[in-house]
C-alpha cells in the first residue's frame, strides 16, 4: 500500500486548474522531488495535500485512508506535516519555543501544570525539544531568539519544526532556496537522515543539483499536468522536461 | 538576568503601594478601584490580541458580568462570590455563542462583529426596562460581601478588587508562559505555520476569547457592587476602545504592557472622566503611542537606555555631519 496516492487530483481558480488531474504515489521511506517551471502547481498541489485548500476534485489518500478534505490541523495529527516556502518559523520566539510548538501534538499539558507548577512545560517536552534540535544541529542556539539566526539555519529550524511533529511523511516546500552551496549540502544530507531514520519525504526544490542528488524519485509538473515521472537520470534525460525547462527551440537545437 | 531579579521586586513594591492607598482617603480609594477594574479589564483582552484578533467590544462582557451579578444579588440576595461567579460565567457563555461564528471572519471583519455586539448589549440593557430598568439605571445593588461579611466601608472594598486582580493577573500569566499562551502567540505571528503544526487555530482563538470574557465579567461584578449604579452608556463602545486603548498605548509585547497602560491612562484621564474630553484625551494617547512609541510605554526604558547607550558608543567616532 503506497504512503501516500492521489487520484485524478484536481484544483481550478476561476477556470484556472492549477494542478488538473494529477496522479501521484509515494511509496513508504521514499525521498521524492517534486519539481516544474514556476507557475507549474507544486505548491497548490502541496497545498492540497496538506488540507490547505480544498480540492475542486479528485482524492487523496494517506496511509489508506481518505483524507480529501479534511481540515490541516486534522491532517497533521495523521502524520502528513508540511513547511512553507516564506514562513518557516516564528520569529519573535527563541529557537526551543519554536520546535516545542511542533510537539504541540503529543504534549499533555495539564490545568495543574500550568496554574502551579515552576516550569510552564513538563520537562520531558523540553527535553524532547532539545533533542530534536541536537539532531538538526541547532543545539547550541536553543536560547537565541530564532529571528538572530542565519538564513541556513533558519530553514533548517523549520524542519526541526516540522520533525517535532512526529511526521511520517514530511513534505519540504523548497527545503534550500537561498542557501549557498555548503548550507544546501547541509540541509540534503539532513534530509537523507530523517529518511533513514524512518520517514517518508516528497520536496519541492528548484535547486536541480540538489534534488538531482537527494531524490530518488522525481515527478515533473507543467501547467499542473505531471509531464514525466523517474529516477533523476531518466528525467534529465526526457525531451518533454528539457522543453519545458528551457523553451522547445533549445531542445530542438540541442536534440 | 536583571530583568528576573527585578520583576518580583518590581511587583511586590507596586503591590506595597496599592495596598497603602486607602491612607489618602474616599476620593482615592474610589479613584484606585477603578484603576484596578481597568487593570483587569486590559490584561483579560490580551489573550484574544495575542491571538490576533481584534477584539473592541470587550466592554459587552463587562456589561453581562456587572448586570447578570447585580441582579442576582438584589432580587435573589444571592452571595456575592457567586453572583460574581454566575456573572463571569455567563459572560464566558455568550462570549462563546458569538465568537464561534465570529472568529472565523480575520481581521477587520471580525473587529467589526464586536463593535455591532458591544452596541446591541448596550442597547439590550437600554431597552429591557423590566429587568434592567434601562436608561432610568439599574440602583439599589447590594454592597459586596465575603463569606457572609458584607464589605461595607470602601477600603474593605477597594482591597477586595485589588485581591481580584492578582488572583486575575496570577491566572493570565500563568496562561501566557505556558504552552497555551505560546500556541496563542503563534497564531497571532504566522497562523498558517500554526495549523502546519497540528494547532486548531479556531479552537483556540475561541478558548482565548472566552477566557476573556470571563475575567472582564468579574471586572463587571466588582464594578456593579462597588458603584452600586449600573448605567447601559457606561458599557457602550467607548469603554471597550478604552480597553483597547490601554493595550496599545501600555505596549502589546509584553504581559505588563496593559496593566502599565491601565494604570498610566486611568489617572491621567481622571480629571475628564465622564466628559466628552475624556475620549479627546485617549484618541490623543493613541494618536502619540502610534506615531512616537509603536511598542508602548513599556518600551520606554528601552528606548532611554538605547539613547543613552548609543551617544556613547557613537562619541569616539565623529559623525560625518559633524
Amino acid at each position: 500500500m503506497p504512503l501516500l496516492e492521489t487520484r485524478r487530483l484536481t484544483k481550478r481558480f476561476d477556470g484556472l486548474a492549477a494542478v488538473n488531474g494529477l496522479d501521484l504515489l509515494v511509496e513508504e521511506g521514499e525521498i521524492v522531488g517534486l519539481i516544474g517551471p514556476n507557475g507549474a502547481g507544486k505548491t497548490t498541489c502541496f497545498n492540497l495535500l496538506s488540507g490547505f485548500l480544498p480540492p475542486t476534485a479528485g482524492t487523496i489518500r494517506f496511509a489508506g485512508e481518505d483524507i480529501t478534505g479534511q481540515r490541516s490541523h486534522r491532517i497533521v495529527r495523521r502524520g502528513l506535516v508540511r513547511t512553507f516556502q516564506l514562513t518557516t518559523l516564528f520569529q519573535e520566539m527563541t529557537v526551543l519555543e519554536n520546535v516545542l510548538l511542533g510537539l504541540h501534538l503529543h504534549s499533555r499539558g495539564s490545568f495543574r501544570q500550568v496554574l502551579f507548577s515552576q516550569q510552564p512545560f513538563p520537562r520531558d517536552e523540553i527535553d524532547r525539544g532539545h533533542e530534536v534540535l541536537e539532531f538538526a544541529g541547532l543545539g547550541p542556539h536553543a536560547t537565541q531568539p530564532a529571528k538572530n539566526l542565519p538564513h541556513g539555519h533558519q530553514r533548517i529550524l523549520g524542519i526541526a519544526m516540522a520533525l517535532a511533529a512526529r511526521p511520517r511523511l514530511l513534505l519540504l516546500d523548497e527545503p534550500v532556496t537561498g542557501m549557498n552551496l555548503d548550507e544546501s549540502g547541509r540541509v540534503m544530507a539532513l534530509v537523507k537522515t530523517i529518511r533513514d531514520q524512518g520517514t517518508t519525504i516528497l520536496l519541492v526544490e528548484h535547486n536541480m543539483k540538489a534534488v538531482m542528488g537527494t531524490c530518488e524519485r522525481i515527478v515533473v509538473l507543467n501547467f499542473g499536468e505531471k509531464l514525466a515521472e523517474g529516477t533523476p537520470a531518466e528525467v534529465g534525460r526526457n525531451t518533454k522536461v528539457i522543453e519545458a525547462y528551457l523553451g522547445a527551440e533549445v531542445a530542438h537545437a540541442r536534440g | 538576568m536583571l530583568r528576573r531579579a527585578t520583576t518580583p521586586t518590581v511587583l511586590v513594591v507596586a503591590l506595597g503601594l496599592a495596598l497603602l492607598v486607602p491612607l489618602l482617603g474616599d476620593y482615592y480609594i474610589h479613584v484606585f478601584a477603578l484603576v484596578f477594574t481597568n487593570i483587569i479589564l486590559a490584561a483579560s483582552l490580551r489573550p484574544s490580541l495575542t491571538c490576533g484578533q481584534l477584539n473592541i467590544g470587550h466592554s459587552a462582557f463587562m456589561c453581562l458580568g456587572a448586570y447578570t451579578s447585580a441582579l442576582l444579588a438584589k432580587h435573589y440576595g444571592v452571595p456575592f462570590e457567586l453572583s460574581l461567579l454566575s456573572g463571569a460565567l455567563l459572560a464566558t457563555v455568550v462570549g462563546l455563542v458569538v465568537g464561534y461564528p465570529a472568529l472565523r471572519l480575520r481581521g477587520v471583519y471580525f473587529a467589526m462583529v464586536t463593535v455591532a455586539f458591544v452596541e446591541v448589549i448596550r442597547l439590550v440593557a437600554a431597552i429591557w426596562v423590566p429587568l434592567t430598568r434601562g436608561n432610568s439605571g439599574l440602583s439599589g445593588i447590594p454592597k459586596p460581601n465575603l463569606l457572609g461579611v458584607t464589605l461595607a466601608t470602601k477600603p474593605s472594598q477597594y482591597y477586595l478588587v485589588v485581591g481580584l486582580t492578582v488572583v486575575t493577573l496570577f491566572i493570565l500569566w500563568r496562561l501566557e508562559r505556558s504552552r497555551l499562551g505560546l500556541t496563542w502567540k503563534s497564531i497571532g505571528l504566522a497562523d498558517n505555520l500554526a495549523q502546519s503544526l497540528g494547532v486548531n487555530i479556531a479552537a483556540h482563538k475561541l478558548l482565548a476569547f472566552a477566557v476573556g470574557c470571563f475575567f472582564a465579567g468579574v471586572a463587571g461584578a466588582f464594578y456593579a457592587h462597588f458603584i452600586r449604579f449600573l448605567f447601559p452608556p457606561e458599557f457602550g463602545f467607548l469603554v471597550a476602545t478604552n480597553i483597547l486603548v490601554y493595550n496599545f498605548v501600555g505596549g502589546r509585547g509584553h504581559f505588563v504592557g496593559p496593566i502599565v497602560g491601565a494604570v498610566f491612562l486611568s489617572l491621567l484621564s481622571e480629571p475628564f472622566r465622564g466628559s466628552a474630553y475624556e475620549t479627546i484625551f485617549f484618541s490623543i494617547a493613541m494618536l502619540l503611542t502610534i506615531l512616537f512609541l509603536p511598542g508602548g510605554i513599556i518600551t520606554l526604558p528601552g528606548k532611554l537606555a538605547g539613547l543613552r547607550w548609543g551617544r556613547a558608543a557613537s562619541a569616539p567616532t565623529p559623525s560625518p555631519a559633524g
